[in-house]
């Protein structure tokens, strides 16, 4: 009898509402939950928050493929995600014999051009090769603040891409096979167009900042000496 | 001049102290006021990400933590030292806990800076930063990615230069020391 294969996401945004990370992580593991998969998933704030280390350690140690899927932070990964590496690593670096598991990588950024997540992800296959997993890939997708943290099959006209992306990379990780290609330049395509990015984005941090009645004083020095 | 040496170290990283006491006396050597600040003492709450240092409280985190005085003295400053074992090729968990607070010192709006897409400056001046990653032993990909990682902060950052590079565990205080002169001479701020 085949042993049931369990796949661990580690959503890396501590967004209280729901966040572009956990949506295409959750879109992507419930992808490998249709192949068979077990899946569990876990905040890595959470695990910071309540000091639950020894819950990653044990969850990690279990799973096959392990899923990050984190915003960019100051052009890398978010501090609870790194805290969580260092425990994973920390981990594994300490047993003298390691089971073979993949790790995936989902990168999402505020910026408009994907490319600023591409150290991020060479700092997650840094860690993979440290850790002693296998290296599968990463998906990277900027923009990622047009998804405005809805159900990615809502807006199908704005997601389509990253779907596709994460329906070929579901596919292939269920085959043992890396991200492919044609699932990387998926995700790579802008889900609207530069300019009109700028623009709403620009507009919406105004519209916020009017909200909250702080639109006049929104470039506020506090700091200056 | 004023030089903060953001400390990611461990505690009783003896290594990472005796280095960050190098680059103090050599910064204090070409003028500098320096301040150093140790991470792994400060109590620092994790960034939600929920921007209101943008658009509720802006310029300011809500969080009202040790996060304040690393923003405080990372924009005060002519000169803003990352010091951290380099980790997986970027930061450590203690440094990247301090960095991930000092969003609230740039703009919410965007820029082009040739053809790529950045926030805009919120104060008129921002320190030059320099990156000193520490490795147990030679490693050029963790070392490339290190590198990497620091312009892509002084980039976003708004550092008027910057300069990065990796110095061994077990160097020599001598060839740890050149190091360092090399690259407080490429950023040229010292007289």
């Amino acid at each position: 009898m085949n042993q049931v294969k369990r796949i661990l996401l580690l959503v890396g945004s501590a967004k209280q509402t729901i966040s572009t990370s956990e949506l295409i992580g959750t879109y992507l593991i419930e992808r490998l939950q249709s192949n068979g998969y077990e899946t569990e998933t876990l905040f890595a704030h959470k695990l910071l928050k309540s000091n639950s280390w020894e819950r990653l350690l044990s969850s990690t140690d279990r799973a096959d493929i392990i899923v990050i899927a984190f915003p960019l932070f100051v052009d890398c990964l978010p501090y609870s995600v790194i805290k969580s590496l260092e425990q994973i690593a920390g981990h594994r670096q300490a047993k003298s014999e390691l089971k073979e598991q993949t790790l995936v990588c989902l990168a999402n950024c505020g910026f408009p051009e994907q490319h600023h997540n591409d150290t991020a992800i060479a700092i997650c296959r840094q860690f993979a090769r440290e850790a002693g997993f296998k290296w599968a890939g990463a998906l990277s997708l900027g923009g990622g603040e047009a998804i405005g943290g809805q159900p990615l099959f809502k807006i199908k006209r704005t997601t389509k891409n990253v779907m596709k992306a994460l329906d070929l990379t579901a596919e292939a990780i269920a085959l043992g096979h890396p991200v492919p290609q044609e699932a990387i330049d998926s995700m790579a395509k802008p889900m609207v167009p530069k300019w009109i990015y700028l623009l709403m984005g620009g507009w919406g941090w105004k519209r916020r900042a009017k909200k909250n009645r702080v639109l006049k004083t929104i470039l506020h020095r506090p700091y200056e000496g | 001049m004023k030089a903060v040496i953001l400390n990611g170290a461990e505690k009783d990283d003896r290594d990472i102290d005796n280095i960050s006491t190098i680059i103090s006396s050599e910064l204090s050597d070409s003028g500098f006021e320096v301040q150093s600040l140790d991470l792994h003492e400060m109590k620092i709450a994790y960034c939600l990400g929920c921007f209101e240092c943008w658009t509720k409280t802006p310029g300011e985190c809500r969080h009202n933590d040790d996060a304040r005085e690393v923003v405080r003295q990372f924009i005060q400053s002519d000169l803003s030292v990352l010091l951290t074992p380099v980790t997986f090729g970027g930061y450590s968990s203690n440094l990247k806990k301090g960095l991930d607070r000092i969003i609230c010192l740039i703009s919410p709006f965007f820029m082009q800076i040739n053809g790529e897409t950045h926030h805009k400056k919120r104060y008129d001046s921002y320190p030059h930063i320099i990156g000193i990653g520490v490795l147990p032993e030679e490693d050029k990909e963790s070392e490339r990615i290190f590198t990497t990682l620091v312009s892509r902060n002084a980039l976003n950052a708004h550092a008027p230069s910057h300069s990065a590079g990796v110095v061994l565990r077990n160097q020599e205080s001598e060839t740890i020391r050149e190091n360092i002169r090399s690259l407080l001479d490429e950023i040229g701020v010292v007289q």
